[in-house]
């Protein structure tokens, strides 16, 4: 499902690379935690998935596309079958519970019918149903959270990115995010996490990555966050 | 593609920058309207140059008894200078047509041009006014050497040709024609600049929906096209604008304008007037696409 082969990753302007020469399988279905400290390179991990940034060297294949040869014309059609969620939600503060989530349907074009139907079901999924009509500001930190994996997820990504979902949120309330994440993990969708959080990762048991100065230090399935915590 | 998610986005959008809207809205309007006008000029002053063309002629005026003109001496021309005149002006080259105008002609001609002025007109005898030669000449640019020909012969008083009257007007004309598009092409880059301006505004205030349509996979169509739109919207209304001073203009400028130098031949028509609005319109929305355009590259990373 992703497939970086020797990707080295260097910013302008910067001599260290943010990536280096990085090898990593995900196959479909997995869900995969991607750990280290910051600046260790968990983001740019990410934004090469989207295409957001350009290895320097190296390929990248997401969804069995190499992402050297798809035009920028077709990087937004990648980015449909890629779902993401961030530690700072990025809702519309403007919009409430449905409306947020039915934007992500609404600006690729999908027919009104459809989002009617598909919205209401992944509002229940991540569990906020009768919440519908709430403005974000209405909402705790952890059902914005659920509100920005129900938009990340409505239209059924292949994968799910999510860059610390839980940076913003208190320990108790992570559970719940998680137990979403596995829900989604479930439905067959492929999930990567970057994360700081120990005890998630802990109690999660899944394949750890490790990151370290931009170098895969560790690769383990059924990990923790790491021996030396 | 859903038509009214793009207008209610272009409606937020023109909201949210009002003021940066209309300014663009005025400089849009102010700077096709003067386009317009430069245009118009342009138009009628060919009109008008055509019609003079026809009608201009070079007059002979003949000394008559006691005239001040010092070529006269004081002496009426005599039977026989006017008729040694007549078959000189026939061997000038380049003169198409003479006709003579005695007293009774001109006097006439006199008391139609001055209808209105009853004063002047019981005040002026036959007997003041002067006989005088009309040529038509075959090319209207080349008067010069006809009125060189005839000046200096014995009993003309004075050769006067019509287009020294008309010229320096037509000239004025022309002046503004080049002053109101040198004002309009300043007025376009101020326009293009301002809207380049209020889409990057609009692009900054909105980079939150923009960063998520991003995120979600929205084409670049989708998340330029509102942006594109409100260019699009201002440069229309401001097109609307111009077209109405251009109309008004028409009607307050160009007729009167008409009716003094040329009368209905050399009225500019709303033909004329209604494509200077097309075309000015036009020009208008599509600086306002490409100013709005080039602006997203820079601003709207898709």
């Amino acid at each position: 499902m992703i497939h970086f082969d020797n990707v080295t990753k260097v910013y302008a302007n910067q001599n260290r690379p943010a990536l280096d020469h990085v090898s990593v399988d995900v196959d479909k279905g997995e869900f995969v935690f991607l750990v280290g400290p910051s600046g260790s390179g968990k983001s740019t991990f990410l934004r090469l998935i989207l295409k957001e940034e350009r290895p320097n060297s190296g390929a990248i294949h997401v969804a069995g596309k190499d992402l050297a040869r798809l035009s920028n014309f077709k990087v937004p059609h990648l980015r449909r079958r890629i779902g993401c969620v961030f530690q700072d939600f990025r809702l519309l503060p403007n919009k409430n519970v449905y409306e947020n989530v039915a934007f992500a349907l609404e600006v690729i074009g999908k027919p009104r019918r459809f989002i009617r139907k598909v919205v209401p079901e992944v509002i229940e999924l991540v569990g906020l149903e009768g919440k519908a009509h709430r403005m974000p500001d209405e909402l705790s930190g952890g059902e914005q959270q659920r509100v920005a994996m129900a938009r990340a997820f409505v239209n059924r990504p292949m994968i799910l990115l999510a860059d610390e979902p839980t940076g913003n949120i208190d320990p108790a309330t992570s559970i719940g995010i998680m137990k979403v994440l596995d829900r989604i993990n479930r439905t067959g969708t492929t999930v990567v996490m970057a994360t700081h959080d120990a005890a998630i990762v802990d109690s999660m048991r899944k394949r750890v990555v490790e990151l370290e100065d931009g170098k895969i230090v560790r690769d383990q399935s059924r990990g923790v966050y790491g021996q030396a915590y | 593609m859903r038509a009214n998610f793009i207008f209610s986005e272009v409606w937020i959008g023109l909201r949210r920058n009002l003021t940066m809207t209309i300014a663009v809205v005025i400089t849009v309007a102010v700077g096709m309207a003067m386009l317009g006008v430069g245009l118009m000029i342009n138009a009628q002053v060919g009109l008008m140059k055509g019609y003079w063309g026809d009608k201009i002629e070079v007059s002979v005026f003949l000394c008559s008894k006691g005239s001040a003109i010092p070529a006269c001496n004081g002496k009426a021309i005599t039977q026989a200078q006017i008729k040694a005149l007549e078959t000189h002006i026939d061997g000038v080259p380049g003169v198409k047509e003479v006709f003579f105008e005695n007293q009774a002609t001109a006097w006439q001609n006199f008391q139609e041009a001055y209808a209105s002025n009853k004063a002047l007109l019981t005040a002026t005898k036959v007997e003041d006014m002067p006989q005088s030669f009309r040529i038509k000449v075959d090319d209207p640019n080349n008067y010069q050497s006809v009125i060189q020909a005839i000046q200096g012969q014995p009993g003309v008083s004075q050769v006067t040709d019509q287009k020294q009257l008309v010229g320096p007007f037509f000239e004025m004309l022309d002046n503004l024609a080049i002053y109101a598009t040198g004002v309009a092409i300043v007025l376009v880059l101020a326009a293009a600049l301002l809207i380049g301006n209020t889409v990057r505004l609009s692009a900054f205030n909105r980079r939150r929906e923009t960063g998520i349509m991003r995120l979600v996979g929205a084409s670049n169509l989708y998340i330029q096209l509102p942006f594109i739109m409100e260019g699009v919207i201002a440069g229309l209304i401001g097109g609307v604008l111009a077209a109405v001073i251009l109309i008004v203009t028409k009607v307050m400028l160009f007729e009167e304008l008409g009716r003094f130098f040329g009368g209905a031949t050399a009225q500019l028509g709303w033909d004329a007037v209604a494509q200077t609005i097309t075309f000015t319109m036009i020009i208008g929305v599509v600086i306002c696409i490409l100013a709005s355009f080039v602006t997203l590259r820079r601003y709207l990373r898709v």
